[in-house]
């Protein structure tokens, strides 16, 4: 187990920067997870760690240890590819020993270590079969299991879901976030399902451009995003203009939605700022003596909950998302309705 | 958008790349090179005499014409035929499909030369047609009718017989890209069949079409064993082949050949660079099977009937092959009078005979070596390295394609006249490289395909699993592009045993002959020379037939791409 480290690095395509001058620190035992849009360079600083891409400038570090140019295959590190991988020539058993074969194991002990990997991963009994005989969450598995069998300091995980239908993917999530507690292996996962890296990472680093725009835990980042983009790509989000207005002593910004503190932008003291309101603290009730209002304009059913969009006087669309059976009972299109916003959880964007 | 540090070539990759580039320059750009320089500077001095020569000998002109006419004429009835056969066998409800393609397909074993020499014995003045057109009193056995006294259609109906499936095989995979919605589609949106083929159908077939098209031609047209078994000496190919038992200093050798492989180059760039420029991509998802073309019952009776005609008609030099393979005594008779199996022993007991098979086997075993070791690593340059130079490097191991066999021979002995190479003193080195470069395309294509099939990711995980550069390659890159690799130098090795120029004009002395020449030579022998060449000849074109099939079972559907321009 390994702590990993991006220390100013970039990686250029031609005239175009991949990565664009990243510095993170993955710290050991941590499953951590660069999530952004596709092109956003995160699985170039995947393939970087793998050692399938030499950084143009900067340093990636293991334990402290400079591995920027050390080639892939000297590196330790246990990779899940997207597309599996897996060799199609071999059985299950085979591409799981693969890697001992490069490593000073004697042959008992490695078909202990597969046997283990097999059975961490519940695919005993499977060994003998070949990929093609597999499904799609079984051949995930042996992916895993396949990495997982070096003992590798580190674990890349590139996308490993995305081939897997939305059931499987459910299960197969849990599956890996049960095998890194029980591993406790220090494992970096690329994906742009926040889902994913919402509900397993323990840190995670969205990215766009090829530029880290916010690192920290999901509860961290969810709740306060830094920048418009960071708050509209990680769960959904109200973004709303705001006007800077002192009440009561207080520095905050009147918004359509009503007004918000921000006793900390008071050192700024900007004129105007973007505001982000999760849905979730955006409460619909009475329109008399609200402190905004609006109209109902769509009412939509999740199942557990329901999400109702307002028009508000300004013409802007606010969402609000509550659980439970009233609200579903109560909000008709067309209905007015007076907006409560949870103010004090609103955001003030950078 | 990905690019891996492995792509970035190595010190290992650069060595290869200047031996790759140093073979090239040697038996590929110097003989040609040195052509060019003997056709254009003469006394140190440069000239266009050569294209005066070119204007004022008639003879010059005369076959350069005559070969022009033969390749346009094998292009324009190939075209016809593939483009007819390939349409019955993909968008008609033909009935036994697979049986019509492998019969329509089977012409392919035959090398031509080799149907020669059958149709002289049925064609010939006293032979199987003549004979039954004077039993039936037709034709008074004074004055049989002189079939072959123009061996040009017999030239054009042997190559066409033999290239049309290489048009075939190139339209039928057009045809099977072309997702049958578009032609949905554009019907839906008001389009007839005439506006249909025109404006959809017939510009996706484009690039396949011309891709088959100029290998025909270009081969049509530099063919050199057809026209020399009719003796049909009034062609270019056949004049270059007489103009190297010359001497040095043969200017008209020089202005055919550079004359010849400007035509050739032409062609080559025009059909691909005009009208193939694209190949177009169709999107792989959602394919519908497609509405089959019905024929109706009389269609199908009448369609079945004309391909039935077609195939026994195709089959007559294979069949007369075999027959004059077996005929004891055949003379002034329609059918041999007696049969022997004697000449296939004398293929092995004949000095001549069995020293070429045995020549012939170490040269191509040699050249299949050669071959894979420079096509491979050219594949595998270009499929997993980025650098620059690589559509030089696709572009030279495409060449020759371009360049015609006789070209590049006729070069061979110019350009290595007097040097260690000298095929005057031992031709064997420059047999064994002369059958590899012609080969390398087909070697490059295929494995270029394993390359891309086997994608780079079971690579990358091999790395990241422990293995270094070698391990991968023998674990995981090689076992995986073994079918690949055994296709192609299958098919290599069967075309080097039956490749007509570089042997005939490289092998001067007889203890140096290939199978081909060989064959050539002892035609022209009296007595039981055109049996044993038969009986060659047939188990030349039964070994191409097993090397077809085990290809196709090796490579799959993807064979029809290795003949493509």
């Amino acid at each position: 187990m390994a702590s990993v480290e991006f220390r100013d690095v970039t990686k250029r395509f031609g005239a175009v920067a991949a990565v664009d001058g990243i510095s993170l620190t993955v710290e050991r035992g941590e499953l951590f997870f660069l999530l952004g849009p596709s092109g956003c360079g995160k699985t170039t600083a995947l393939r970087m760690l793998a050692g399938f891409v030499e950084p143009d400038e900067g340093t990636i570090l293991f334990d402290g240890r400079d591995v920027s140019r050390l080639p892939a295959h000297r590196r330790n590190v246990g990779m899940v590819f997207q597309t599996y991988a897996l060799f199609p020539h071999m059985t299950v058993e085979r591409n799981v020993e693969y890697g001992l074969r490069f490593r000073k194991t004697v042959a008992a002990e490695r078909a202990a270590r597969v046997a283990e990997a097999l059975e961490r991963t519940r695919l005993s009994g499977l060994g003998p079969r070949y990929p093609s005989e597999l499904s799609g969450g079984q051949q995930q598995r042996v992916a895993l299991a396949r990495a997982l069998a070096i003992q590798p300091d580190v674990l890349l995980l590139d996308e490993p879901l995305s081939n897997l239908d939305t059931k499987l993917r459910v299960e197969v999530r849990e599956e890996i976030k049960r095998i890194h507690q029980e591993f406790k292996i220090t494992a970096v996962y690329v994906t742009h399902d926040q889902d994913e890296a919402l509900s397993l990472a323990d840190r995670m680093a969205i990215m766009r451009n090829g530029r880290i725009e916010q690192a920290g835990t999901p509860a961290e980042i969810y709740a306060k995003p830094r920048n418009e983009f960071v708050a509209g790509f990680v769960g959904e989000t109200n973004l709303l203009d705001g006007t800077a207005e002192p009440r009561g002593g207080a520095f905050g910004y009147a918004t359509a939605a009503g007004w918000v503190p921000a006793p900390g932008e008071a050192a700024n003291g900007r004129a105007a700022a973007r505001i982000s309101l999760r849905p979730e603290c955006v409460r619909l009730g009475a329109p008399e003596g609200a402190p905004a209002r609006g109209v109902v304009r769509r009412v939509s059913f999740f199942g557990g909950s329901v999400r109702v969009e307002v028009e508000l006087k300004n013409g802007a669309t606010l969402s609000s998302v509550s659980l439970g059976a009233d609200a579903r009972l109560t909000w008709r299109e067309g209905d007015a309705a007076g907006v409560y916003a949870e103010a004090d959880n609103a955001v003030v964007l950078e | 958008m990905r690019s891996s540090s492995n792509e970035r070539p190595g010190p290992g990759a650069f060595a290869a790349v200047a031996a790759i580039a140093a073979f090239f320059a040697l038996f590929l750009f110097y003989p040609l090179v040195y052509v060019f320089n003997k056709s254009f500077i003469v006394n140190g001095r440069p000239t266009l005499e050569f294209f005066e020569l070119l204007f004022k000998s008639p003879a010059l002109r005369e076959s350069i014409g005559n070969s022009l006419m033969i390749a346009a004429a094998v292009t324009l009835l190939s075209a016809a035929l593939g483009l007819a056969f390939a349409w019955l066998l993909s968008r008609a409800d033909l009935p036994a499909k697979g049986l019509w393609s492998n019969l329509l397909l089977f012409p392919l074993i035959l090398p031509p030369f080799v149907g020669a020499i059958g149709i002289r014995y049925v064609f010939g003045r006293f032979g199987m047609i003549n004979i039954l057109l004077m039993k039936a009193g037709i034709i008074s056995e004074m004055n049989p009718i002189d079939w072959l006294g123009s061996p040009f259609w017999g030239v054009v109906i042997l190559e066409t017989l033999h290239l049309f499936p290489i048009m075939l095989l190139n339209i039928s995979g057009s045809f099977t890209l072309m997702d049958p919605s578009l032609e949905d589609a554009a019907r839906s949106l008001g389009a007839r069949s005439a506006a249909l083929f025109r404006t959809v159908t017939a510009p996706l077939l484009m690039p396949g079409f011309f891709a088959g098209a100029s290998i025909v031609f270009i081969w049509a047209m530099t063919d050199l064993g057809t026209p020399l078994l009719f003796e049909y000496r009034a062609v270019a190919p056949v004049q270059i082949f007489n103009a190297v038992q010359a001497t040095q200093e043969n200017a008209l050798g020089y202005a055919l050949v550079v004359a010849v492989l400007l035509i050739t180059a032409a062609f080559f760039m025009l059909s691909k660079f005009v009208f193939a420029r694209r190949r177009v991509d169709m999107p792989a998802f959602g394919r519908s099977a497609g509405r089959l073309v019905r024929l109706g019952v009389p269609g199908k009776v009448a369609v079945c009937a004309a391909l039935a005609v077609f195939v026994l008609i195709a089959l007559i030099p294979h069949v007369s092959v075999v027959l004059v393979s077996f005929s004891e005594k055949w003379f002034m008779s329609a059918l041999p009078q007696e049969w022997t199996l004697d000449y296939y022993g004398k293929v092995f007991t004949h000095p001549m005979s069995y020293n070429s098979v045995k020549n012939s086997l170490a040269l191509s075993g040699l050249a299949v070596i050669v071959t894979m070791g420079a096509g491979g690593t050219i594949a595998y340059l270009l499929a997993r390295k980025k650098f620059k130079g690589q559509g030089i490097l696709d572009a030279c191991a495409m060449l020759p394609l371009a360049v015609p066999g006789v070209v590049l021979a006729f070069g061979y002995v110019q350009g290595f006249f007097g040097t260690s190479l000298d095929p005057r003193v031992n031709p064997i080195p420059l047999l064994v490289i002369g059958y590899a470069v012609r080969r390398l395309p087909l070697v490059v294509r295929a494995l270029y395909a394993g390359f891309q099939q086997t994608g780079a990711a079971l690579e990358e995980a091999s790395a990241s699993l422990g293995a270094g550069p070698a391990p991968t390659l023998r674990f995981i890159t090689l076992p995986l592009i073994r079918a690949n690799m055994l296709g192609a130098a299958i098919l290599a090795f069967a075309f080097s045993m039956l490749e007509v120029s570089d042997s005939l004009i490289l092998a001067m002395e007889e203890k140096f002959f290939p199978m081909t020449k060989a064959i050539y030579m002892l035609m022209a022998r009296l007595g039981d020379g055109g049996m044993i060449a038969s009986a060659m000849g047939v188990l030349g074109a039964l070994l191409l037939a097993a090397a077809l099939a085990a290809a196709q079972k090796l490579l799959g559907k993807k064979m029809g791409d290795l003949f493509r321009a």
